[in-house]
C-alpha cells in the first residue's frame, strides 16, 4: 500500500481504493483463491475413485511424497531438463538473434522463421518430433542411415537416456526461438553508433560482441531466462505427447505427475500436495532471479 | 448498426418463442445420452433411439459424443460426474468403468427398475455377472461386446501345411517357418501393442492368464502370481529375440497392428474385433479373403484366455428422469437391439444366443469363430481405480518390453503399486 500513501488528499485516496479494489478482487478469485483451496486439499485425502470419502489426514499426504520415490524421479527430471534447456535454448537462440539481426534484404521471411516454432502449439512440436524420432518411420533414423551407418536403427524413444536427450532436443528446438525474438528485439535497441566507433578504434568482431553485444543486451537476457525457467519448470506437453513419460517413468515431469495423479487416478489430494511442492519449487526459482534482477542496476 | 438491431429483435422473438413453447416440450421427457466416441457408432445408436421414440411417443431423446479412446472418456466423465452434472442422464462406458463410477456413486443401482443382479444378468455372457454387478447390485446393462482376438493369414498357414498353433511356442516355430519361407525381411510373426496404451494391458494377462492365473478374486483383491507374470513377460521377449516380433515393440499402438496387418507384413496379430472389418473390407487391404480368426494360443500346460471389451449403458446417480433412463437401457440391452447392432455394424453380441443366430450369422458369418473366443474371455481387474491400475499394468509392461526394465522388476513393481489399491 506504500502508493496510497503517497497521495495526499483523503478524497483521491477512497478514489484510488475504489478503482483498484476490482483488481484485487479479480487477482484473489483467480490467483489467491485457488492456491489457497490447493494448500487445503493437499491436507485431506480427497480420492474421488469413489468409497474413500473426504477426510482430514493433516501432513500424512507430504509424508507420503517424502518417501515417493516417483515424486523425487519427476522432480530430478524438472530441474534437470530446467538446467539443461534453458542454457541450450538461450546460446541457440541468441545465435538465431544474431543471424536475425544481419542485415539481410528482406527482413521478413528470416523473422517470419524465427516466429513458426514459436507459434506452433507445444503439442504439436511433441508430436511431430515423436515421429522424427520413431525407430522405423522416423526422419532421425533414415538420416543417420543414410549417413551409413549400418546395424540396427536405435530405438531414441525406448531407452530411458535417448528419451530424456530427444524430448530435451525438441524442447530446446522449441523454445529457442521465443528467446530469440526476446534477444532480436534486444539487439534492434544497441545503437549502430556503437559499433561504428569500436570500428573505427579497430576492435575485432569478437571483441564488439563481447564488449558491446552481451552488456547491452543483459537486460533480455535476464528477462528471457526468467520466463524460460519459469515454463521450463512447469514442462508438460512435450514428453507428454512425445513419451507419455516413458519408458516407465524415464521422461515424467512434476506436472506429468500431477497430472497423472489428479486426473487419471482421481486422487485430488495427493496431487494437490504435488502441486504444492511445485509451487514452492518454482517460488524458490522465481525469488532467486527476482533478488538478482533487484541488484542489477 | 441497423441490421445488429435487426438480428437482436430476431433473436429476443425467438428466445420468446422457444420460452412459450417450453412448457409444451417438457411434458415429454427428454433424455440426454453420451454415446461414447466413433469407434462405438454413434450413428448406429442413433437408429436404436429413433426405434425407442417411435415406440415412445413422448419420449425425445439427445445424443452426446466425446472422447476417440477409453482413456480420454473416462477423463472426461470423471469430471462431468464429479460435477454431479445431471445434463446426460445416461452414459455409455467401457466394460472396465463400472466398478468405478459405481464405487464413486455416480451410477443409479438399476436393480429396482429392471430386477435382481443374478436374474438380470442370467441370459448375458458370463463376463458381464461380474463386470456390471458392483457390491451385488447391478450397475450397468451390456451393450456390445468385444474381445482381443488372434488374427492370423490363412493362406500363409495353408501354404505351409501349418495348423492353427495351440501354444505361444507352436506360433512362434510357425512364425519362424513362414518367415524363413517367405524371405521378406519385414514380415513380422505376430504384432501385439507394447505401447503404454489400454491395450497393453492385455499385452500383460494374456500369456499371464494363459497359465491358469488370476490377477484378482472375486472381491478385488489383487492375487499376482510374480512367477507366472515373470513367465508371460519372459515369452514375449523371447519372442522379440527369436525375430518373431519386432524389436520395437514397444512403439506399436493399436491402429499400427491394424495396418501393418492390412499391409500383407504380418502374419499373427492380437486386436480388437473392430479390425476384422478393416482387413477384409477396406480397399487399401491386401489381405481381404485371407483372414483367419483362432482363439488365442496358452502357455503350455496353460488354457487359452482373452481380453474381454465392449461397452456398458449406465444411468446416473444424479438423472432427473432416471425411471425413464432405466426403461430406455433395458431397451439397448434387449437381444433384438444386439441383434441389430451385430447385423448393422458388427459390434459382438452380449448374448450367446445372438452369436448362432440365422440373421447374424449370414451377415457377419465370422462371429461363428468369434463365440467361443468371447465366451473364453475374462476382464480386465475390476477395480475402482482402475485409471491406476490400468495406468501401472501398461506403463510397466511397455517398460519392459522397451528392455528399460526386467521382467522381475517390472511386475515387482506392479505388486508394490497397486497392493495399496487392489486389497
Amino acid at each position: 500500500m506504500a502508493i496510497l500513501d503517497r497521495v495526499r488528499d483523503p478524497g483521491e485516496r477512497t478514489l484510488a481504493v475504489v478503482l483498484l479494489a476490482p483488481a484485487f478482487a479479480l487477482l484473489a478469485l483467480i490467483v489467491v483463491y485457488p492456491i489457497g483451496r490447493i494448500i487445503y486439499q493437499s491436507f485431506f485425502d480427497a480420492r474421488l475413485s469413489g468409497g474413500h470419502g473426504h477426510r482430514f489426514v493433516g501432513l500424512d499426504n507430504y509424508r507420503i511424497a517424502f518417501h515417493d520415490t516417483e515424486f523425487w524421479t519427476a522432480t530430478w527430471h524438472t530441474v534437470a531438463i530446467t538446467l539443461i534447456t534453458v542454457p541450450a535454448a538461450l546460446v541457440v537462440g541468441l545465435g538465431l538473434a544474431l543471424l536475425a539481426n544481419l542485415p539481410f534484404r528482406r527482413r521478413w521471411p528470416v523473422r517470419l522463421a524465427l516466429l513458426l516454432p514459436w507459434a506452433m502449439p507445444l503439442a504439436f512440436a511433441g508430436l511431430i518430433f515423436a515421429w522424427f524420432f520413431h525407430t522405423e518411420y522416423g526422419i532421425v533414423n533414415d538420416v543417420v542411415r543414410r549417413l551409413g551407418a549400418g546395424g540396427e536403427p536405435t530405438m531414441w524413444l525406448l531407452r530411458p537416456g535417448w528419451a530424456f536427450a530427444a524430448v530435451c532436443v525438441t524442447i530446446v528446438w522449441k523454445t529457442s526461438s521465443f528467446m530469440a525474438l526476446i534477444l532480436l528485439a534486444g539487439l534492434t535497441m544497441i545503437p549502430r553508433s556503437l559499433y561504428e566507433a569500436a570500428e573505427v578504434d579497430g576492435a575485432s568482431h569478437f571483441q564488439q560482441f563481447r564488449e558491446i553485444t552481451l552488456p547491452m543486451l543483459m537486460p533480455s537476457i535476464v528477462v528471457a531466462l526468467i520466463f524460460r525457467t519459469i515454463t521450463a519448470l512447469q514442462t508438460f506437453d512435450i514428453p507428454y505427447t512425445m513419451t507419455r513419460g516413458g519408458p516407465a517413468d524415464a521422461t515424467e515431469t512434476l506436472a506429468m505427475l500431477i497430472h497423472k495423479t489428479t486426473i487419471d487416478y482421481l486422487d485430488v489430494g495427493y496431487g494437490s500436495t504435488l502441486a504444492v511442492a511445485m509451487f514452492v519449487l518454482s517460488l524458490a526459482v522465481t525469488t532467486v532471479y527476482l533478488r538478482r534482477l533487484a541488484r542489477t542496476p | 448498426m441497423q441490421r445488429f438491431r435487426l438480428a437482436f429483435a430476431a433473436l429476443a422473438c425467438a428466445a420468446l418463442a422457444i420460452a412459450a413453447v417450453a412448457p409444451v416440450a417438457n411434458a415429454a421427457t427428454t433424455l440426454r445420452v453420451f454415446s461414447g466416441g466413433a469407434n462405438q457408432r454413434p450413428d448406429l445408436m442413433r437408429k436404436l433411439f429413433d426405434q425407442y421414440e417411435a415406440a415412445h411417443p413422448g419420449i425425445k431423446i439427445d445424443i452426446e459424443t466425446g472422447g476417440a479412446t477409453s482413456e480420454l472418456q473416462r477423463q472426461y466423465l470423471s469430471t462431468v460426474l464429479n460435477a454431479k452434472d445431471s445434463a446426460i442422464d445416461i452414459y455409455m462406458i467401457d466394460i472396465v468403468n463400472p466398478a468405478q463410477y459405481f464405487g464413486a456413486g455416480w451410477l443409479e443401482p438399476l436393480d429396482a427398475y429392471i430386477g435382481k443382479a443374478d436374474a438380470v444378468m442370467k441370459p448375458y455372457l458370463p463376463v458381464y455377472l461380474q463386470a456390471d454387478v458392483v457390491d451385488g447390485k447391478v450397475a450397468a446393462m451390456p451393450g456390445f461386446a468385444d474381445a482381443m482376438f488372434m488374427y492370423y493369414r490363412k493362406d500363409l498357414l495353408e501354404r505351409y501345411h501349418i495348423a492353427e498353433p495351440k501354444t505361444w511356442d507352436e506360433l512362434a516355430a510357425a512364425s519362424k517357418t513362414i518367415q524363413a519361407g517367405e524371405k521378406n525381411p519385414n514380415l513380422q510373426g505376430l504384432s501385439i501393442q507394447g505401447a503404454p496404451i489400454e491395450g497393453a494391458v492385455c499385452t500383460f494377462l494374456l500369456p499371464y492368464w494363459s497359465q491358469g492365473r488370476e490377477f484378482n478374486d472375486a472381491s478385488g483383491k489383487m492375487t499376482l502370481d510374480k512367477t507366472a507374470a515373470v513367465k508371460g513377460l519372459d515369452k514375449w521377449l523371447a519372442m522379440v529375440d527369436q525375430g518373431v516380433i519386432k524389436r520395437n515393440v514397444a512403439e506399436v499402438k493399436t491402429p499400427d497392428t491394424v495396418n501393418e496387418f492390412k499391409a500383407g507384413q504380418v502374419i499373427f496379430a492380437i486386436n480388437w474385433g473392430f479390425a476384422w472389418d478393416r482387413f477384409q473390407a477396406d480397399k487399401d487391404s491386401t489381405v481381404q479373403g485371407k483372414v483367419g480368426v483362432m482363439p488365442l494360443p496358452a502357455m503350455a500346460g496353460g488354457k487359452s484366455a482373452t481380453c474381454v471389451g465392449g461397452w456398458q449403458w449406465a444411468v446416473s446417480a444424479f438423472s432427473k428422469n432416471k425411471a425413464e433412463a432405466a426403461k430406455l437401457v433395458q431397451f439397448l440391452a434387449t437381444p433384438a437391439s444386439s441383434k441389430f447392432l451385430a447385423i448393422e455394424g458388427s459390434l459382438l453380441p452380449t448374448y450367446q444366443g445372438v452369436y448362432v443366430d440365422p440373421d447374424v450369422v449370414k451377415a457377419v458369418p465370422w462371429f461363428k469363430d468369434a463365440a467361443n473366443v468371447v465366451i473364453a474371455g475374462k476382464n480386465r481387474p475390476m477395480s475402482r481405480d482402475y485409471g491406476q491400475v490400468s495406468d501401472v499394468i501398461r506403463t510397466t509392461t511397455s517398460a519392459v518390453l522397451a528392455r528399460s526394465r526386467t521382467p522381475e522388476e517390472g511386475v515387482a513393481e506392479i505388486q508394490s503399486k497397486l497392493a495399496r489399491v487392489m486389497r
